[in-house]
C-alpha cells in the first residue's frame, strides 16, 4: 500500500491551548478518508499542517514521498486543496483564475484541463464569468475544479459542501466520485454532513480534543460506539467532549 | 525558479489592474499630481533653475521608488484582500517566485508611472530627465532595488501584525521622502535626523541624482555608498521577511485570511 499522505505524531499548540495533540494520519493511494470531529477538534489545523501552511510543533508530514517543510513545493504539486470558506478573487474571470493555478501547478494543456474540470461539475458555462457574478455554490465548485486541474494524487477538501444547497452538494459529491474513480485520486475531506461522509469516504478518522478518537470504516465505528450511524457517533462523541 | 509560475503571478496582477480603473490612480494620477505640486513649488520659490531641477529630478526618481515598493507590497495585500493567500501558500509557488512575479509586474507599472512623471516634467517645466544621461541608470536601479527592499520589510510586518499594519504600505514612503532628502540636501534636515538620513541608501541615490543635475564629475562615491547600503538593507529585509514567514507558519496566522 503506497501512502500519499503520512503524518505522524502531529502536535500544534496555540496560545489558547493545544489544538492538535499527537495525531497520526495516513491516506493511501486512491483512498477516500474523512476527517471528522466537532468544532475545535483540530481538523483544520491538522489539514493545514498536512498542507505545509502551518508548521507542527512536533511530528512529521510526508506527501507523495516528499517531506515537509523541506520539499514543500514538490509535495504541493501532488496535492489539490479547496475549502468551502475560500472565496474566488473578485476581479478575475473563472478561466483566468483557473489558468493562473494551472500554470502554478505546471499543467501543460491548461485550457483542456479547465474545460474538462468545468464539465465534470456541469459548470462549463461559467468559464467567462467574473468572481463577483458567481453564487457561493458556484464558487465552491470552481474552487474544487482549481484543486483538481493538475490531477493531484491527493485532494484535500475542507468542508466543501458547507452552505451549499442539497442539489449543488449532490453535484459536488457526484463530481468527486467521478474524479476519484476516473483518476484514482485519493481524498481527504472534512465535513459536518455525515450522510455525505458515509457516501464518499471509505475510512473515517474522528478527532476529539486534538486527538484521534476513532479510525475505521463508518460501519465499524458505528458498531464500536453502539450507534446506528455516523451521526449518532458524532453526537455521542461531541457530548463526551463537553463533559 | 520556475518561469511559468513567475509569469502566472505577474499576469494575475495585470488582470486585477485591468478591472480596477481606480488603481491606475497610483500609476497615472498621483505621479502627475506630485509633479505638478512639487514642480510648481520649485519653480515658484526658486530663482535658480538648477535648484528647481533638483526638485523635478527628485519627483521623477521618487516615483521609481514609489512604484517599485507599492507594486510588490500592494500586490501581496491584494492576496490578503481577496483571501487568496491560503490557496497560494498550498500551491507549489515559492516565496521567491511570488516576489519575482509581483516585482516583474511592478516594472510594468514603474515604466508607466515614471514615464507619466517624466513627460509631465518635460511638458510643464521643460525638465528633460534623459538629459542627465546614462549615468542616471545606476541611480534608477538602486532606487528600484530600494523599493523592493522596503516592500519586503512591509510584507514582513504585515505577516507578523496582520491587516492592521497595512497603512505602512503607503505610509512608510512618506516617512522616507523627507528623510531621504528627495527634494533637498540632507543638510537642510534638523540635525538630529541627519545621521538617520545618512544611513539610508535612498539618501545617497537622491544625492547622486542632484550631483548629476549639477553636471560635475560622476558621483561614484554616492552611488557606491548607496549600493553598499542597499545590499545591507536587502540582506536585512530577506532575513526579516523569512523570519516573519516562519513565525506566520508556526503561529498559524494564515487563518486570519481564510
Amino acid at each position: 500500500m503506497t501512502l500519499v499522505l503520512a503524518a505522524s505524531g502531529l502536535v500544534k499548540e496555540y496560545r489558547r491551548g493545544r489544538a492538535v495533540d499527537g495525531v497520526d494520519l495516513t491516506v493511501a493511494e486512491g483512498e477516500r478518508v474523512a476527517l471528522l470531529g466537532p468544532n475545535g477538534a483540530g481538523k483544520t489545523t491538522t489539514l493545514l499542517m498536512c498542507l505545509g501552511v502551518v508548521r507542527p510543533d512536533a511530528g512529521t508530514v510526508t506527501v507523495a514521498g516528499h517531506t515537509l517543510p523541506k520539499h514543500r513545493s514538490k509535495a504541493a504539486q501532488n496535492v489539490g486543496f479547496a475549502a468551502g470558506y475560500l472565496p474566488l478573487p473578485e476581479r478575475l474571470r473563472v478561466r483566468e483564475y483557473l489558468g493562473m493555478y494551472g500554470e502554478l501547478y505546471g499543467v501543460r494543456d491548461s485550457k483542456r484541463a479547465i474545460a474538462t474540470g468545468l464539465e465534470r461539475f456541469g459548470i462549463g458555462h461559467l468559464e467567462g464569468a467574473l468572481g463577483t457574478e458567481l453564487s457561493s455554490g458556484q464558487k465552491t465548485l470552481i474552487g474544487i475544479v482549481k484543486a483538481t486541474l493538475h490531477a493531484p494524487a491527493l485532494l484535500v477538501l475542507d468542508e466543501p459542501t458547507a452552505s451549499l444547497d442539497p442539489d449543488v452538494s449532490a453535484r459536488v459529491r457526484a463530481g468527486l466520485e467521478s474524479l476519484c474513480d476516473d483518476e484514482g485520486t485519493a481524498l481527504l475531506i472534512t465535513s459536518h454532513d455525515m450522510r455525505e461522509v458515509e457516501r464518499l469516504a471509505q475510512r473515517v478518522v474522528f478527532l476529539l480534543g486534538g486527538r484521534v478518537a476513532a479510525d475505521g470504516t463508518s460501519e465499524d465505528i458505528a458498531l464500536r460506539y453502539d450507534r446506528a450511524d455516523l451521526e449518532g457517533v458524532f453526537l455521542h462523541l461531541a457530548e463526551e467532549s463537553r463533559r | 525558479m520556475n518561469a511559468l509560475r513567475i509569469s502566472a503571478i505577474a499576469k494575475r496582477h495585470w488582470w486585477v489592474l485591468k478591472r480596477s480603473p481606480h488603481r491606475s490612480f497610483d500609476i497615472v494620477l498621483w505621479p502627475v499630481v506630485d509633479t505638478l505640486t512639487f514642480g510648481s513649488l520649485a519653480i515658484a520659490y526658486q530663482s535658480n533653475q538648477t535648484r528647481a531641477f533638483y526638485v523635478l529630478a527628485g519627483v521623477v526618481l521618487w516615483h521609481v521608488l514609489y512604484q517599485a515598493q507599492i507594486a510588490v507590497s500592494a500586490g501581496f495585500l491584494e492576496e490578503t484582500w481577496s483571501r487568496n493567500l491560503l490557496s497560494l501558500m498550498v500551491s507549489p509557488v515559492s516565496e521567491a517566485e511570488y516576489l519575482l512575479g509581483t516585482g516583474l509586474f511592478g516594472l510594468f507599472k514603474l515604466v508607466l508611472g515614471v514615464g507619466g512623471v517624466a513627460l509631465t516634467a518635460l511638458l510643464c517645466y521643460s525638465f528633460d530627465i534623459t538629459s542627465l544621461g546614462v549615468g542616471l541608470l545606476p541611480v534608477i536601479v538602486l532606487l528600484l532595488l530600494c523599493g523592493w527592499v522596503i516592500a519586503m520589510l512591509v510584507i514582513g510586518i504585515v505577516l507578523r501584525y496582520g491587516s492592521g499594519a497595512e497603512a505602512l504600505v503607503w505610509g512608510i514612503l512618506f516617512v522616507l521622502m523627507p528623510l531621504s532628502g528627495t527634494f533637498f540636501p540632507v543638510s537642510a534636515l534638523p540635525g538630529v535626523l541627519q545621521p538617520v538620513a545618512q544611513a539610508l541608501p535612498t539618501t545617497h541615490a537622491f544625492t547622486a541624482a542632484r550631483e548629476l543635475v549639477d553636471g560635475g564629475a560622476y558621483p561614484w562615491d554616492q552611488v557606491l555608498l548607496s549600493a553598499g547600503l542597499t545590499l545591507a538593507a536587502g540582506a536585512a529585509a530577506v532575513w526579516y521577511v523569512t523570519a516573519m514567514l516562519r513565525l506566520f507558519r508556526r503561529r498559524g496566522y494564515v487563518t486570519r485570511y481564510s
